[in-house]
């Protein structure tokens, strides 16, 4: 199943190696990455696309740990579905 | 004042007195500051060491360890040392020198990328660009490492940025982020399903002791009684006295609490993380049991196993808030005669030493508030099974990742944490080698760690399970070639006695107690002598093969 995580991230050089590292290792297969700096507050705006048959809580909480990850949101359908 | 200064006056601003490293190229500038710094240094002699050292000094004090090593393979040296940290939950900041940025990224001599190799095993990492960031991000790992869930955090430090002079600036302490709020919405249910349930149970981890919650831990189970387990973390948080306390449960946990945990209709899980060694089959775990479950770290809740209840936050209010009285007296009485009916025996045949009963006699010989660090094996479950401790400080085991070569180095810091308490290097013959070096940071400062080897001229765990379940093929676990352990020790001026026999033990532990400095003690077992009960892989915790069973 396909999840869209939309991620405000500080600006920091291994922010994304942060990302990846926790999608991989928690098995999460990266299906599309979009990145776009903000000028505001040195941020990072996200767009991460995973496909597993795992529950996306699953790395949506492991996500939120990363120091330098200010929001996570995902996508209305998945939130839908988790309230399910 | 130059960088490497500041980093020095960071620490003191932390109250670290205590630091463990060695030094190299990349580092040196740090090195300078130490040597007029009144900020203690202690030389180990591998970088690993001195984060193991780092390890027991914070596990044993509750305090921050702090580490240094110098750029590329003194930072790598640090990387198991880092994960042990990492899944143990341990505060560490690690402190790595790094090649002058005017050569980052062109293979230079000793340059590895050791932002990049930390982060799956730190909780945060940092490269700082600029002398002006430097207190900062010091103070922000300090803030990092100790807050929420604790952790190691690295901080990588350019040696042109060591070097670089910075005004004196009075940079405000971070505080610890706190992303969590406690919500005790939830505890009218738990509650009502703690008053509710006929068969509660206590599944207690490391957590508790590392919110500073034993007080309100002893409260909860006081006001609520029912019977407890613990995790090899959260061994001695129930009081000694508490006559429904069942031991440790998994994989080599006791029959009692394993049998008690799969007949629970409730397990309140403080501080744990339901480790497939505590589970076994997780599909059969605790099969009949709702959960409630209280932790700091949200990604703990629903890993694993659902839990009806959740709480995230602060073990010291959310304990108070979900204790309710309990109906269970015959299960009570249940659980205590599973207790009687599955209690350790130590009539062992024969005049060779038995590990279990030596290391009882230990546990009953050493003084009070006494610290035990373990290495990984046979040994170190015969610790959890047989000795006995009064707060969760006081043994020191590697849980989660499990690093043979933990326990030396480990004691050394916890020597060095509480010096008035005895330090207990309890390690097998496998585990003992890895980090033997160490021995000389103990000749060094003349450091009274007593440290007991359980010798089996094996890999004992290793070769237990080639016994069970690889057909008695028995590749790569013999270690009968061992060098001779009480020479070894007198290499290092550390003196020592070797023991076989049973009638040998109680004046061995006499004689190493009663030595005033470091001593060895090496204990010769049976090899054929295995860790009992064990629950093999894929069964239910219920389902534990015994002695009787081979």
């Amino acid at each position: 199943m396909n999840h869209t995580l939309t991620i405000t991230a500080n600006n920091e050089a291994s922010v994304v190696e942060r990302l990846l590292q926790v999608t991989r290792y928690r098995g999460y297969q990266l299906a599309g990455l979009q990145l776009t700096p903000l000028a505001e507050m040195a941020g990072l705006l996200i767009t991460l696309t995973v496909t597993s048959d795992k529950p996306i809580h699953l790395l949506t909480s492991q996500l939120h740990k990363l120091y330098d990850v200010r929001e996570l949101q995902l996508a209305s359908a998945d939130i839908a579905a988790l309230r399910a | 004042m130059k960088g490497a200064e500041l980093v020095l006056q960071v620490l003191q601003q932390h109250g670290v007195d205590t630091i463990f490293g060695y030094p190299g190229g990349a580092i040196m500038p740090i090195y300078d500051a130490i040597y007029a710094s009144p900020v203690k240094h202690y030389l180990c002699r591998h970088e690993q060491g001195g984060a193991f050292s780092a390890i027991g000094y914070a596990r044993s004090s509750g305090k921050v360890g702090v580490c240094l090593a110098t750029s590329g393979p003194g930072a790598t040296n640090l990387i198991t040392s880092l994960a042990d940290a990492m899944l143990d939950s341990v505060p560490l900041v690690a402190i790595t020198g790094q090649v002058s940025q005017a050569v980052m990224g062109t293979d230079a001599f000793q340059e590895i990328d050791v932002l990049g190799l930390s982060i799956s095993v730190t909780k945060h990492s940092f490269m700082v660009r600029s002398v002006d960031e430097l207190a900062a991000t010091l103070h922000q790992a300090f803030a990092i490492a100790r807050s929420g869930r604790p952790g190691p955090v690295l901080v990588d430090i350019p040696k042109d940025v060591q070097l670089a002079e910075v005004a004196v600036v009075d940079v405000a302490q971070q505080q610890p982020e706190n992303r969590l709020t406690t919500s005790l919405a939830q505890s009218a249910k738990a509650r009502q399903l703690i008053a509710n349930a006929k068969k509660p149970m206590a599944y207690i981890g490391g957590g508790v002791h590392m919110a500073s919650a034993m007080a309100q831990l002893q409260d909860f189970l006081h006001q609520c009684p029912m019977p407890s387990v613990t995790t090899l973390k959260g061994m001695g948080s129930v009081a000694k006295d508490n006559p429904y306390y069942l031991g440790m449960l998994g994989m080599h946990g006791t029959q009692a609490a394993n049998i008690a945990v799969q007949q629970c209709d409730l397990l309140i899980c403080l501080g744990a993380r339901f480790d497939d060694r505590v589970t076994g089959n997780l599909k059969k775990f605790a099969p009949h049991a709702k959960v409630i479950h209280v932790d700091i770290d949200p990604a703990e809740i629903n890993k694993v196993r659902f839990a009806q209840v959740s709480f995230l936050g602060d073990m010291q209010k959310i304990l108070p808030a979900i204790a309710s009285t309990t109906d269970c007296s015959d299960w009570l009485a249940h659980c205590s005669s599973l207790k009687q009916q599955h209690g350790w025996r130590y009539d062992h045949p024969g005049e060779r030493i038995y590990a279990p009963l030596m290391l009882k006699q230990l546990s009953e010989r050493m003084p009070n508030n006494s610290v035990v660090c373990c290495d990984v094996g046979q040994h170190q479950m015969w610790v959890a099974q047989h000795m006995r401790f009064s707060h969760p400080r006081n043994h020191l085991s590697s849980g989660g990742l499990g690093t043979m070569g933990f326990g030396l180095p480990a004691a050394i810091g916890a020597k060095l944490a509480r010096p008035h308490d005895t330090v207990i290097a309890v390690s097998g013959d496998g585990s003992f080698m890895m980090n033997v070096q160490e021995l000389a940071t103990i000749k060094r400062f003349r450091l009274p760690v007593k440290i007991v080897i359980v010798d089996n001229q094996r890999l004992g765990m290793v070769k237990q399970w080639q016994q069970l379940f690889f057909n008695e093929r028995y590749s790569e676990t013999d270690l009968s070639d061992n060098p001779d352990f009480v020479a070894l020790a007198a290499a290092f001026a550390i003196p020592g006695h070797s023991v076989s026999r049973k009638d040998e033990v109680e004046s061995a532990l006499e004689a190493m107690f009663t030595w005033p400095g470091p001593y060895l003690l090496h204990v010769r077992i049976d090899e054929k002598d295995n860790v009992w009960p064990l629950v093999p892989p894929g069964a239910a915790n219920e389902d534990m093969l015994m002695e009787s069973n081979q």
